[in-house]
């Protein structure tokens, strides 16, 4: 990689993190547990490596944002997540912030260029 | 699967203690239905190589039990700016303390001067020692912040809680136009001149020290410094002595930022006087025979020649020194008129 590929890399990187976890939060106001939640993910254009996805939804437990619960499905215990109440009030808050900066980099981008 | 087992059973050992049954048994469901998934959509069994490339993506055993630490630096982002200036400030006073012991203390405490080398050689086992023990209480601090936070005072505080009027006045630019000197700058001299001055003071007992292996020349050559060089010595170490002194003084009231033009220039004019007396010696004599008698027929052009070399040298030592000093006199001078007219 070059370094001008690198340094993209480490700025996608950054904008996707945040964005990541509202995706996150966002389809878990219905119940997946951690394979179905990256597929649904993946097909609405969101590529998550298992590998981010899976601790992303123990630290959002952690943090209240989210309940699991393990439960036998097609012969299989999984651990299904779906949002707190905490969690739902924080999507929110969360939505509207990243709705309010989308909003702002539209305009800045539609400004003519001096 | 007994790859599967195997990619499982490594990544487990990374794991948190506590938790390791819990993500391992989610990580094997989520993996067994990924791969389920895959087999329907093949009709058939992963081969070996499939199962190598699906294990590959996941990523290392390491790596993936890394991101399910609770905490991923041992420094974090809100607490790195002050362990850092903390960490500077404190290696720093080490310095200068470590350095005032082996100059003033150990010459005072071994007459001999043998633990000063030795002291010397220590001093950078001494400065990772310090840095190691402030890293640590910041890493204790970062460990108990994180996991009991009510316990401990927000740090914000300290960034939050500062006063504007309390910033230090502006910095003017010295009389030459150079930038005024930071505090880390002033202390390093400070530094480096204890440490140069036990280094001057070990010289007489141990010569290698200035002449490295060829101080086994001078020992087995038929020649050796004429007493001149005894004067020049004293007068080096004097000098060092009083320059390290107003250094100290200037740190000291806090007047490190604009030091002394004139001083300067001073501490430069009396630096030739040694230079001068040097080059003031009758018939250019600095160094003699050993056995003058047995010697002279020998080795006496040869000692002509170094004498001459040795004075020529000095020679333009000095007017390299004096040219410089005039040079930086003009400079003052210009300098100071120019403020002066801009000031109008």
């Amino acid at each position: 990689m070059t370094v001008a590929e690198n340094l993209f890399e480490s700025l996608r990187l950054e904008l996707r993190r945040g964005s990541l976890t509202l995706a996150v939060l966002a389809q878990l106001r219905q119940e997946h547990y951690g394979y179905t939640l990256r597929k649904d993910l993946a097909e609405r254009g969101l590529e998550i490596d298992e590998s981010t996805l899976y601790p992303l939804l123990r630290r959002l437990e952690t943090q209240g944002l989210l309940v699991s619960q393990w439960r036998e499905e097609d012969k299989r215990n999984k651990r299904f997540y779906r949002l707190s109440p905490e969690g739902e009030q924080i999507l929110i808050r969360l939505l509207d912030e990243w709705q309010a900066i989308n909003a702002s980099i539209n305009r800045i981008f539609e400004q003519p260029q001096s | 699967m007994e790859l599967l087992d195997r990619y499982l059973q490594a990544v487990r050992k990374y794991l948190p203690t506590r938790r390791q049954d819990d993500i391992i048994a989610e990580l094997r469901a989520n993996m067994e239905s990924q791969i389920e998934d895959r087999e329907s959509e093949l009709g058939r069994p992963l081969t070996r190589g499939e199962m190598e490339d699906l294990l590959r993506k996941m990523g290392s055993p390491v790596i993936v039990a890394s991101r399910y630490q609770p905490q991923q630096y041992l420094i974090g982002p809100s607490l790195f700016p002050l362990y850092l200036y903390v960490l500077r400030l404190v290696v720093l006073w080490t310095l200068i303390i470590y350095s005032i012991v082996i100059a003033v203390v150990l010459p005072l405490a071994s007459p001999d001067h043998s633990d000063i080398a030795a002291s010397l050689l220590r001093t950078p086992g001494v400065l990772i020692n310090v840095a190691a023990w402030v890293t640590l209480v910041f890493v204790a601090f970062e460990f108990f912040a994180a996991r009991y936070p009510e316990k401990c005072p927000p740090l914000t505080c300290l960034a939050d809680n500062w006063n504007p009027s309390s910033l230090p006045p502006l910095e003017k630019a010295d009389v030459t136009g150079r930038k005024p000197r930071s505090f880390t700058q002033a202390v390093a001299e400070v530094v480096v001149g204890f440490l140069m001055m036990a280094w001057l003071l070990l010289i007489p007992s141990h010569p290698f020290l200035l002449m490295g292996p060829g101080v086994v020349v001078l020992r087995v050559a038929p020649y050796q410094l004429a007493p001149v060089w005894w004067t020049f010595y004293w007068w080096i170490v004097g000098l060092n002595v009083l320059q390290l002194a107003w250094k100290t003084i200037d740190l000291a009231r806090g007047q490190w930022q604009q030091p002394a033009p004139i001083r300067q220039i001073i501490f430069k004019a009396v630096g030739v006087i040694p230079i001068a007396l040097l080059l003031s010696v009758r018939d250019h004599i600095y160094v003699v025979l050993k056995n003058p008698s047995a010697d002279q027929l020998r080795y006496g052009h040869n000692l002509d020649v170094i004498n001459n070399s040795i004075h020529l040298g000095f020679s333009v030592i000095c007017a390299i020194v004096v040219v410089q000093l005039a040079w930086e006199i003009g400079q003052i001078v210009w300098n100071a008129y120019r403020l002066r007219e801009a000031a109008k």
